[in-house]
């Protein structure tokens, strides 16, 4: 090929990706799940440098934060001191080792929830930063197994039968167990016909059944 | 406090709430997320003047002052993104509502709504009004694909004599069973003031 055509279309395609990745950030900033995951789980950070006029270390007496201080700070902010290298990242406790362990004997039965709500989201955006290689194989794995399970009970028993594995999910995970619930619900009224008019939804749901 | 702790009190509350349901609005929250905005910012100029007195270049020297500006800044803007997807959930459940009930706003919905809201909704059903007339068409009706023209329903709230978009009258009192036209009925079902009955 042309060199300059290569290069031409080589540029052309950069553009075309950065277009994308821009698009991509703007239609989440909107997105109340992404702006609670950056919010949900504290990262421990050690400061770079010295920070003057602010209360972020609630250990500190004066408004400053000396360097070296430890202090646990949501996402949204660390990040963006860690790119500014004002302070560094430390992998947040959920993504431990032993965490690691235990998704790796038996993931499906390990309570995600209550290690963070968010733990597949979050560990995205941790991944890059913090220099765990393993970490987007190990989100990857994790998934995978449980993914199975969650299908799987919600296809078949009651709902009554799985507020424990309910309890189990993280908000991606609960929300596929949701889906897939519902779309077997809308299969069986399909099949059997009913009222396709229904009260709007934002209406809420007060009035009793007239029968 | 951490910063930014109150604004996501406002994430969560649509975040909690049941898909598509509206929460009174949190106008007391609101503005104090706002007046914390209003402090970062006046943290970050007092910060900025404490610079240009001590004769340092704002824009290129990087101390500890800087530092301070910068972390005002990311959580001020934080805040407004929290306020803004407060205010863009919300604002998205009404465009939903004038689809489903037209132009008047149930008085349950009414009261959950702040005055710039209400603005909103009228204006967004207005807007939409006069498109409609310009394309001469209804679009709200038939949003689910009509199977027969004509439905059964049963009235469950007591409406008395009313005029239907048809231009006929009916006597709607409360349990009365009707056979109408599906355009007639579908606001009434949306409102829950009636049911469709099958089989």
């Amino acid at each position: 090929m042309d060199p300059l055509l290569q290069e031409s279309v080589l540029e052309k395609a950069g553009s075309i990706v950065r277009r994308v990745g821009s698009f991509l950030k703007m239609a989440s900033y909107y997105d109340i799940d992404d702006i609670l995951v950056e919010e949900q789980q504290r990262v421990p950070v050690v400061f770079q440098q010295a920070v003057n006029g602010v209360d972020i270390d609630p250990s500190a007496e004066t408004h400053c934060v000396e360097p070296g201080s430890k202090v646990e700070l949501p996402y949204w902010l660390a990040h963006e001191l860690h790119l500014r290298k004002v302070a560094k990242m430390k992998v947040p406790a959920c993504f431990n080792q032993r965490t690691k362990l235990e998704l790796g004997a038996d993931g499906a039965s390990v309570d995600l929830r209550s290690r963070c709500l968010y733990f597949y989201e979050f560990g995205c955006k941790i991944a890059p930063l913090v220099g765990d290689r393993d970490m987007g194989s190990f989100l990857l794995s994790a998934f995978r197994t449980r993914y199975q399970k969650i299908l799987a009970k919600a296809h078949n028993a009651a709902f009554t039968a799985h507020s424990k594995l309910l309890s189990y999910l993280t908000k991606e995970e609960t929300n596929l167990y949701e889906a897939a619930q519902s779309s077997m619900a809308a299969f069986k009224k399909w099949r059997i016909g009913g009222p396709r008019f229904e009260r709007a939804s934002v209406l809420g749901r007060k009035r009793k059944e007239a029968n | 406090m951490m910063y930014g702790t109150k604004a996501i009190q406002l994430v969560k509350e649509i975040a909690n709430g049941e898909k598509g349901q509206l929460t009174p609005f949190s106008s007391d929250v609101f503005s104090e997320v706002i007046a914390e905005c209003s402090q970062h910012f006046a943290d970050l100029r007092s910060l900025i003047r404490k610079m240009q007195e001590a004769g340092l270049d704002v824009e290129t020297t990087k101390n500890e002052d800087h530092y301070g500006q910068l972390i005002h800044h990311l959580s001020l803007v934080r805040n407004k993104r929290c306020l803004m997807a407060y205010m863009y959930n919300r604002a998205e459940i009404l465009r939903n509502l004038v689809w489903k009930v037209g132009s008047d706003i149930p008085e349950e919905i009414q009261e959950k709504l702040s005055h710039s809201e209400k603005e909103y909704f009228k204006k967004h059903s207005e807007a939409l009004k006069s498109y409609m007339s310009r394309v001469v068409l209804e679009l709200a009706v038939d949003m689910v694909p009509p199977k027969d023209p004509y439905i059964k329903v049963r009235v469950l709230d007591d409406m008395g004599e009313v005029e239907l978009p048809s231009d006929n009258t009916a006597n709607f009192a409360r349990h009365s069973m009707h056979f109408l036209k599906r355009t007639d009925a579908e606001k009434y079902i949306s409102l829950g003031k009636m049911e469709e009955l099958t089989g």
